[in-house]
């Protein structure tokens, strides 16, 4: 079998058995499509309301990909000085994590008020929620670093840039893109969640749905969401695969 | 109504996981049968009803009919249930209340989705939905409102109403932004418009110190009845004279809210307390008109006409929100008549 076929069939499997499945049982149950639509029902509102989601899909994708990238750099910039003393990280950490426990739900209105109704309310709750992962990997991935080779570059006379750059940021790379994986599926909730409130995207389409009675198409505007996280983690896979390759015991196997 | 907490984001999730709860609790296949047989009980008989919002005056005849020892008069034991953000059409769809609040529009789209929902009471004769814009813009009707200079109109997405809109004014000088059961962002802008319960939004933001004016929704000819009694047709076969005394308990509610609302609304008062007494006073008093007119006054509180039925189907229809034509009589039953 060659490697694609490897990858590939195994999760294909078990989708093509789980959406068989569900049809059937649905169907049998002659349960209410108001309730709970079969998956070819879900198909065909995918198909009828395309016009409507493939707009919607790009609206949230474009407020994703801004506050992913956002969290990205403010994230490393973030993790970079919290590791820079130990008093800096004691200071600042903990409020660092006021933006994992912040109930985006219940702060979403107020993002309309500061921000106003739109992408910039969207991007604020894409970053809200997507930032702490970047930090708190990255941080542990920089207070990992091996003890022999910071020595090693204090040995040198290694100046902080250089050890930063080239053993600090390397070494914790793994990290860094294990937090973005995280981060890649929390941002797509937190623009929803911005949607439903500011306005536009795959949120309005679901709020839409559910007060027309289109629970078909509810569904339909949920798994548009789920392929949007989806291809932003395959994207930060491939970007690890690429920078990791040669280095990293992790990636060697794959 | 400004409660944070009650977001779109709120009642998008309570309803998702309502919605599992009830299939869980009642089976989704909607075959679970009343328990006990039409008429039969000596005991008090249970039916469960399901409201779409926290106590308010839109509720006073249901309230009224509780307190009054109305329902139980007649052998029935009423349990409320439900709140903002309950999906009623489903819940009673699910069977897992025979009674819920929705409007008729509501009822309209569920049955063209292959929902057997029909409703038994309208408590408004009249939509109490309206637009809320500040008195100082100096427009004197929808139609001058909207050919105005514009701004933001706060709606929750997909109303049927706002489509309506969309089709016989022109709102493109018109941001439409989602409304997030809010006051506030009204009160601090002053080109805001937003939709508002006549019985509710308005009170609040006076209070706040806005001059609000209000424009009925009814007024552009798209009027559904509201806060809509609905069961499912199944119920009403097995329950029939069950629902039938509900119709009538509720019919002698309404007829002492309408002329004494001050008991109900203490009690409704006691358990939200974000609305005071005042509000509550005022509210009653703004809804009244919408509740009795010349319709009800010879045909009974509640009662509904097939031609508004058909008015509505057509209107839907027109929207593009109905896959297909939903038989107006097929909406409705009123099964005080029928038994």
């Amino acid at each position: 079998m060659s490697r694609f076929t490897e990858a590939v069939l195994p999760p294909a499997a078990t989708f093509v058995a789980t959406t068989l499945v569900a049809e059937l049982a649905i169907r049998a149950a002659g349960v209410s499509p108001l309730l709970l639509p079969a998956p070819s029902a879900v198909a065909r509102a995918a198909v009828r309301h395309a016009p409507t989601l493939w707009p919607a899909l790009a609206t949230t994708a474009q407020a994703v990909a801004i506050g992913l990238a956002l969290s990205t750099v403010v994230g490393l910039v973030a993790a970079i000085a919290l590791a820079s003393s130990r008093w800096v990280e004691r200071a600042f950490y903990p409020y660092a994590i006021f933006f994992q426990i912040v109930p985006i739900v219940a702060i979403a209105p107020l993002l309309v008020i500061w921000f106003g109704y739109g992408i910039r309310a969207v991007i604020a709750a894409a970053f809200i929620v997507s930032v702490f992962p970047v930090i708190a990997n990255t941080l542990a991935g920089l207070r990992s670093v091996d003890p022999a080779l910071r020595d090693l570059f204090r040995l040198y006379g290694a100046s902080g840039w250089a050890r930063l750059t080239k053993l600090s940021l390397p070494w914790a790379l793994p990290n860094v893109l294990t937090g973005l994986r995280v981060a890649a599926g929390l941002a797509v909730i937190g623009a929803i969640v911005g949607e439903f409130v500011g306005g536009g995207g795959l949120g309005v389409v679901v709020l839409e749905a559910m007060r027309q009675q289109r629970t078909d198409l509810v569904f339909a505007a949920v798994l548009h969401a789920a392929a949007l996280g989806l291809a932003l983690f395959a994207a930060v896979n491939a970007v690890s695969r690429l920078t990791l390759r040669r280095w990293h015991t992790q990636e060697k196997d794959a | 109504m400004t409660n944070p907490l009650r977001t779109a984001l709120g009642s998008a999730l309570g309803s998702a996981l309502a919605l599992a709860l009830a299939c869980a609790a009642g089976g989704c296949g909607g075959e679970t049968q009343d328990a006990a047989p039409a008429g039969a009980a000596a005991a008090p008989a249970g039916l469960r009803l399901a409201l779409n919002w926290k106590p308010e005056p839109e509720f006073g005849g249901i309230f009224e009919a509780e307190r009054a020892g109305l329902f139980a008069k007649r052998g029935l034991a009423v349990e409320r249930t439900g709140g903002p953000g309950a999906p009623v059409v489903q819940m009673v769809q699910a069977g897992q209340v025979e009674l819920g609040i929705a409007a008729a529009d509501e009822v309209v789209l569920a049955r063209d989705r292959g929902s057997d929902v029909v409703a038994v009471y309208a408590t408004y004769q009249r939509s109490p939905q309206g637009i809320m814009v500040h008195a100082a813009r100096g427009a004197g009707s929808l139609a001058e409102l909207f050919a105005s200079r514009g701004g933001t109109l706060a709606v929750e997405p997909g109303l049927p109403y706002v489509k309506w809109f969309e089709k016989r004014y022109d709102l493109s000088r018109w941001k439409i932004v989602p409304y997030s059961y809010s006051v506030a962002p009204f009160l601090g802008d002053p080109e805001m418009a937003q939709q508002v319960f006549v019985t509710a939004e308005p009170i609040a933001a006076r209070r706040q110190g806005a001059d609000p004016q209000v424009f009925l929704v009814a007024e552009s000819g798209f009027d559904p009845y509201t806060a809509v009694v609905i069961t499912r047709r199944e119920s009403l076969r097995a329950n029939g004279a069950r629902i039938g005394d509900f119709v009538l308990a509720l019919q002698e509610g309404w007829r002492a809210y309408l002329d004494d609302p001050a008991p109900a609304n203490a009690v409704m008062g006691a358990l939200n307390t974000e609305m005071d007494a005042e509000t509550f006073r005022l509210g009653a008093a703004a809804q009244a008109p919408l509740v009795e007119d010349d319709f009800t006054r010879r045909h009974g509180l509640g009662a509904m006409s097939l031609e508004r039925w058909a008015t509505l189907a057509k209107q839907l229809r027109e929207l593009g929100l109905l896959d297909r034509d939903v038989d107006p009589q097929s909406c409705f039953a009123e099964p005080v008549l029928q038994d």
